[in-house]
């Protein structure tokens, strides 16, 4: 068939499969989340129109403001070192020696663990019984055991330790293609300039790696953002203790579960995770445009 | 920005669609049509069903083709198809089921399950769609699926449990707590809690768990009102309750990580010898010794700590959804799964007690041969007769987050027991009235 001849619903035929994939279960659930976040809806059906109530109780709930600080919290605490420290691994790992697939794959082990047994593996050794405790004991160096798992914040600086600790690896990988990508003429000049190690970092690599390390700030801000697992695994499903713990994913997850969830209220908590992600996302792609003029 | 209005208007459908499609959805699932409620169930014993259970495989996987091959042989032409979910996440499965109005025909639901699908209509009532079911159970087990300002009861008690507690001798002895004597009441449990702190300079704790809601039961207080229509355990004898755990925690018998675990966390505690109480069942005895056998070496058995008399009732069931194509089949497997003869044949592969009238007097469950498991299976099925679920079936996921919360609050100080009682009960309240 020749191109002139075809009709003009010939390319949606064609588009017709994907589509119906995203709108079966991209957009149609996102919707969804929308309306229901205006209704009064539980898990087990009603639901009747409520204007913004939702909205106007997530603004009284502490729960809720409680949730937004920690997940603030979180990108503060989570995206500086995952931005700077996998560009050193990628660094180090770069270069040709022997035996350095061995340190690569090491590195990125724990990306492709599984996070319910990262959560366990981590769990057994900051607990006040744990091996860290037990071991800072023995040696003399603790007289007490740090509550890693059972202070507010100790709690928090944990989970973000091992959401660092497991995502060195991913991020690791980016800077080590980008790296490739760096212009071996521009090095070679510097060196000739007689640039060393350092000023060839500083005025060579990062500034051919600054798109790569902004993308890295984008990813990891919107998944710590959005982060669930590391705190629930170490907090418990409570969100560690009263609750203080406690991230908008998770009390998304426990206000919405159950026969008994309160899926309006938990909708409209995914709504404004939802807003708050693309608002983090818009700033960051706007603070990189504006870095470019 | 697109120029071809036919890409703009398909656009627009699309998401006029999806809208569409959204509106729709709010609020999908929930309440059956069909009644629930609507007398005797009659019909043929025929044709497809589906029986779904929870994490029985493949520990019991040939008990249950078993049981489902001698029911086929008996009613020529059904077909019994049986789903076993993991244990993990199966309350979520069965939310999204009911969610999509899609439940099996036969169901395990434990009680605090059957309760908010029973008030949506979406279980049957036993009582009304087999009226002489009742009798061939225990009353304590039959109640526990009744359903408070509901008539009947929506669910065929199927296997039941209860304590002992046990207890680390080990523990016991190397604070100097004489081991062959345990506590027996609150009191001196708290004593022994705090001599045990005291003395290991809080290296060694008694407890794992700030109280649960069955916690409260057992210590005599009133969880809810007459009705079951408000949570009432913010009572003085609620507020003593946490005052003592409170006590416990500053004194380091209660250890921090309490304010964090939930029943499984506490057991591992337990498993590892962190911890030197835990509430139980006979079935944990067979994990000790197969998981921990330093533990189980020095692994003390005693009853259950109550004020009131009773020991706690575990129960599981099997329900059969409103809606269900087959009703009079799965009603039928349901009550030969849960009948005497099948649930004793049961109690005897694993630690569990049949919910029917009369099993129990079998010998097996009065002569212990000698063994620890003997001794507790004996022990258990004498408490069984006067057990009590204390956990309410209103009793809810969030309910139970909700408590452990205000409990680590107050255990920390940052509120009163009283005051912590009191929200928790405000907020329990506002989530019953849903």
């Amino acid at each position: 068939m020749r191109i002139a001849q075809q009709r003009w619903f010939t390319p949606w035929l064609f588009l017709l499969p994907g589509l119906a994939v995203v709108i079966g279960f991209s957009l149609f659930p996102f919707l969804n989340t929308v309306v229901l976040a205006f209704t009064d809806a539980k898990v087990l059906g009603g639901g009747h129109f409520t204007g913004a109530d939702n909205f106007v109780r997530m603004v009284r709930d502490p729960a809720f403001w409680t949730a937004v600080g920690n997940s603030a919290l979180y990108i503060v605490g989570v995206v500086p070192p995952l931005v700077v420290l996998p560009l050193l691994l990628a660094l180090l790992v770069e270069r040709k020696l022997p035996g350095i697939t061995f340190f690569r794959t090491a590195f990125f082990t724990p990306v492709i663990a599984s996070i319910v047994v990262v959560g366990l593996i981590w769990t057994w050794l900051l607990d006040t019984r744990g091996l860290v405790n037990d071991v800072l004991t023995a040696l003399g160096v603790l007289k007490t055991p740090i509550p890693f798992l059972t202070d507010q914040w100790l709690l928090l600086v944990s989970a973000m330790l091992v959401t660092v600790w497991k995502g060195l690896g991913y991020y690791m990988v980016i800077y080590l293609a980008a790296l490739g990508t760096v212009p071996k003429d521009l090095h070679e000049a510097a060196q000739v300039d007689g640039a060393g190690w350092w000023r060839r970092l500083f005025s060579v690599t990062l500034p051919a790696l600054r798109p790569t390390m902004v993308l890295v700030a984008v990813l990891s801000s919107v998944s710590a953002f959005r982060v669930f697992s590391e705190v629930y695994l170490l907090a418990g499903q409570a969100g560690g203790p009263g609750g203080a713990d406690t991230t908008l994913v998770m009390l998304i997850q426990q206000v919405g579960t159950g026969l008994t969830g309160d899926l309006g209220y938990s909708s409209a908590l995914s709504v404004v995770l939802f807003v708050l992600t693309l608002g983090l996302l818009l700033a960051t792609n706007r603070l990189n445009r504006q870095e470019d003029l | 920005m697109p120029t071809n209005p036919l890409s703009r208007r398909g656009f627009l459908l699309g998401v006029a669609a999806t809208t569409a499609l959204g509106v729709a959805g709010c609020g999908l699932g929930g309440s059956s049509d069909d009644n629930a409620d609507s007398g005797p169930v009659t019909g043929d014993v025929t044709g497809e069903i589906k029986f779904q259970t929870w994490a029985l495989k493949p520990k019991y996987t040939d008990y249950i083709n078993g049981l489902i091959t001698a029911f086929q042989k008996q009613h020529a032409g059904v077909k019994v198809n049986w789903i076993d979910q993991p244990a993990d996440g199966y309350l979520q499965k069965v939310t999204a089921d009911a969610a999509a109005g899609n439940l099996p025909d036969v169901v395990n639901v434990p009680p605090d399950l059957s309760f908010p699908l029973a008030r949506k209509k979406l279980l049957l009532n036993i009582d009304t769609a087999m009226p002489d079911a009742r009798k061939d159970y225990l009353d304590n087990a039959w109640a526990a699926y009744a359903i408070p300002g509901q008539t009947g009861s929506y669910g065929f008690p199927w296997y039941l449990n209860t304590g002992p507690t046990f207890y680390n001798k080990a523990l016991f002895r190397q604070v100097g707590l004489d081991p062959e004597h345990p506590p027996t009441n609150y009191s001196e449990l708290e004593n022994d809690a705090l001599v045990m702190a005291q003395r290991s300079d809080k290296k060694i704790a008694m407890l794992g768990l700030t109280p649960v809601i069955a916690d409260f039961g057992l210590y005599g207080v009133t969880v809810m009102n007459a009705d079951g229509s408000k949570f009432t355990f913010n009572e003085p004898k609620g507020v003593q309750f946490v005052e003592m755990y409170k006590r416990l925690y500053d004194a380091g018998a209660l250890i921090p990580e309490a304010l964090t675990a939930n029943y499984t966390g506490a057991g591992t505690k337990f498993m590892n010898q962190q911890i030197a109480w835990a509430p139980g069942s006979a079935y944990d005895l067979q994990n000790f010794k197969t998981n921990a056998p330093s533990l189980y070496a020095n692994v003390g058995i005693t009853k259950t700590i109550t004020n009131t008399g009773k020991a706690v009732l575990y129960v599981q069931g099997l329900s059969v959804p409103a809606a269900s194509k087959n009703k009079p089949t799965a009603l039928a497997f349901a009550k030969f799964v849960t009948n005497a003869e099948n649930q004793m044949a049961f109690a005897k592969l694993t630690a569990i007690f049949p919910s029917t009238k009369g099993t129990m007097s079998d010998p097996y469950f009065s002569q212990d041969g000698g063994t620890d498991e003997g001794r507790v299976r004996v022990a258990a099925a004498k408490q069984l007769e006067t057990a009590v679920n204390y956990t309410p079936v209103q009793w809810s996921e969030q309910m139970t987050t909700l408590l452990q919360q205000k409990m680590s609050d107050a255990m920390q100080g940052k509120t009163s027991p009283k005051q912590a009682l009191d929200d928790t009960v405000a907020q329990c309240n506002k989530l019953l009235a849903g």
